[in-house]
Order: structure tokens, then sequence, then C-alpha cells
């Protein structure tokens, strides 16, 4: 899909969830969906493949979200797989958490966590980061054990990467 | 001429007498009679004076042509005996030119097979020595293969055990560490 086009449904899909009042949580949510959306392939093979009707693709968002988000981000989810355009799922919900956090006057910052961060932890790496690049954030954090341990933190281009993943493929590169 | 000799001769002749039986008996066994010898030698004065003034000349010319003509035979005979030799000298020198120049192509084969030889070795002794260098390359090349495939597989199985010990679990109380350690490393940068 053509990033203008992609830019279209992220700011669509903001601007209702404005104007429904909830833009926190479907932003969080679509965050969490898009991230678990990337790293399932039967996921995305499910929600991507055009020769399961669409009334299908949609019922399994429906089926998966049901009851554990918002009505609002179920159906913004729901429409996009409709409309056959789940492949650009990822893409529509980072440029909307961008579109969040610019309207918040924040810069997004996602860090990937090997287990849950605690409120406690969260507020003093958001002010970590916040020193560091000097940039107001929005802290969106995945857990994601792939990492192993430790913590990667990526703002806009920068990434901060402390995982114990990448010092595992560093001591390969040096072996 | 011949009639007048047979005459001279008849009347030197004596009469020859007869003995008891009849034969005819001369006075020697051996010796003509005196008559006969002189008018035989008369007559033989004659015949060779007559041969000397008509036949000699003949004779003479005979011999002088035949002299002459053993003479050309001679100078023939030694003219052929010059050109043969001259030949001979001809067909020497061919067959030592020949001979030079069969020794010549004899030297030149040889130096030719000399130059084929030193350079077959040279190219045997060149293809020797890259075939024992692609050999010692491939011996080191194989033994570095090895020898990185052997790092590669060390390195394999240590990040595998690696992982398999961080992924059987490191331990809460290590992640909230290494989430401390990066949270304050963050912060004091």
């Amino acid at each position: 899909m053509s990033d203008s086009r992609i830019d279209g449904y992220a700011r669509g899909l903001f601007e209702i969830a404005r104007a429904e009042g909830t833009i926190d949580e479907v932003e969080d949510e679509l965050f969490r969906f898009g991230r678990a959306f990337e790293s399932n392939d039967a996921l995305r093979n499910a929600l991507t493949d055009e020769l399961i009707p669409a009334d299908r693709r949609q019922g399994i968002v429906e089926s998966l979200l049901g009851g554990k988000a918002t009505t609002t981000t179920t159906q913004l989810v729901s429409m996009v797989v409709g409309a056959g355009r789940g492949r650009d799922l990822p893409a529509i919900v980072a440029k909307l958490v961008d579109r969040a956090s610019a309207s918040k006057s924040l810069e997004s910052a996602e860090v990937r966590s090997a287990v849950p961060l605690t409120g406690d932890q969260q507020d003093r790496l958001k002010a970590a980061l916040t020193n560091a690049t000097g940039k107001q954030l929005n802290l969106k954090v995945v857990v994601d054990p792939s990492i192993l341990g430790g913590i990667v933190a990526t703002v806009g281009d920068t990434v901060i990467d402390g995982s114990v993943r990448t010092r595992v493929d560093q001591l390969k590169s040096r072996l | 001429m011949i009639a007048l000799l047979n005459t001279l001769i008849l009347a030197a002749e004596g009469e020859p007498h007869r003995d008891d039986n009849g034969q005819v008996v001369t006075h020697s066994w051996i010796l003509p009679e005196a008559a006969e010898l002189i008018y035989g030698t008369i007559s033989s004065i004659i015949i060779f004076a007559l041969l000397y003034k008509f036949a000699g000349p003949a004779i003479k010319k005979g011999f002088n042509d035949r002299t002459a003509r053993i003479q050309q035979e001679l100078d023939a005979t030694s003219q052929a005996q010059a050109d043969a030799t001259a030949e001979a000298a001809t067909i020497m020198q061919a067959k030592g030119d020949i001979d030079a120049e069969r020794q010549r192509m004899l030297d030149a084969a040889d130096a030719q097979g000399e130059m084929l030889l030193a350079e077959g070795r040279v190219r045997l002794d060149q293809e020797i020595a890259e075939l024992e260098a692609r050999a010692a390359s491939e011996v080191e090349s194989g033994a570095s293969r090895a020898g990185d495939e052997l790092r590669a597989e060390i390195t394999r199985t240590a990040a595998m055990a690696t992982e398999r010990i961080l992924a059987g679990g490191i331990d809460p109380d290590a992640q909230q560490a290494l989430i401390e350690g990066f949270i304050s490393k963050v912060g004091a940068s």
C-alpha cells in the first residue's frame, strides 16, 4: 500500500478513536495487537489471506479481541482486515501511534523487554530515555521473550540495545 | 711380272734325279739346291722390293692411321678419364655437400630435439610445481576450511548452549538486574 493510503487509514483510525474519547486505550491496544500480528505467523497469514472471506477474517479478529480490548479497537482492526489491508496493519498502527504522540507533543518510544516492567520501572525508564534523548516520550512497552533478557528501546531512529540477545549475537560474532 | 718370276724359278731348278725306286732325290734334306737358293734369293728381293714400293706406303699409312686412331682413342680415353675424374670430383663434392647437409640436418634435428626436450622438462617442471602449489594450496585451503568449519561449529555449539542456558531461564533477579542496569545506564548517559 502507498504511504499516503497508510497515512489515510492511520488518520481515520486516529480521528475515530479521538472522537470516541478512547485514543489512549485504542492506541495502546492497537500497538499491542500490531506487535502480536508481526510476531505471530499463523495470525498474520490468517488475516492477510485473500482466499479467506472478509467476514471470516473479521470473525477471527472479533474472537481474538472481543472482551479483551475496547469495542473501538476491535471494530477498527476488523474494518482494516475486512478491507483487505491486514498486511499493512503494523504500518497503519505505527502511523497512528506517531500521530497520537504528536497530538500530545510526544515522541513515540518503543521498549521491548523480556519480562513485564513494573509501573515504577516504566516511569524511571521513561525519565531516563527523556533525559537521554531530550524528548518527551510516549512509551510503549512490549514484552518480547525473544530478546532473552534486558531491554531494547527505540526512539525515532535511535535504538538503545541492552538485550541479552544482542550480547549473545555479539559473542557469536567475536567467536 | 709373276709369269716372269715363275719362269726364273723354274729355270733355277736343277733337273732332279730319281733313285732306283723312281723317287725324286735332292742333295740335302734341308738345304735347297744352289741354283734354287740364288734364284729364290733374287726372287725374294724382287718381291720384297715390290712389296716395299707398292705395299709399303699403304702399310705405313695403315700403321700411321692405326697409330693415329689409337692415339685418338687414347686421347678420348684420357678425356673420358678426365671427364670421369671431374664427374667423380663433382659427385664427391656433391656427396660431401650431401654429407654436410645430412650432418647439418642431423645437428639441427639434435638441437631441436634437445630444445624440445629442454622445453618439455621445463614445462614438466612447471606443471609439477603448479600441481604441487595447487595441492599445497588445496591442503592449506582444506585445513583452513576445516578450521573455519570447526570454529563455526564451536560457535554454533557455544551459542546454542548459551541460548539454551539463557532460555532455560534467566532467573527473575537477574532479569530485574538487567532492567535496572539498563535504566541506570540510559539515565546516566
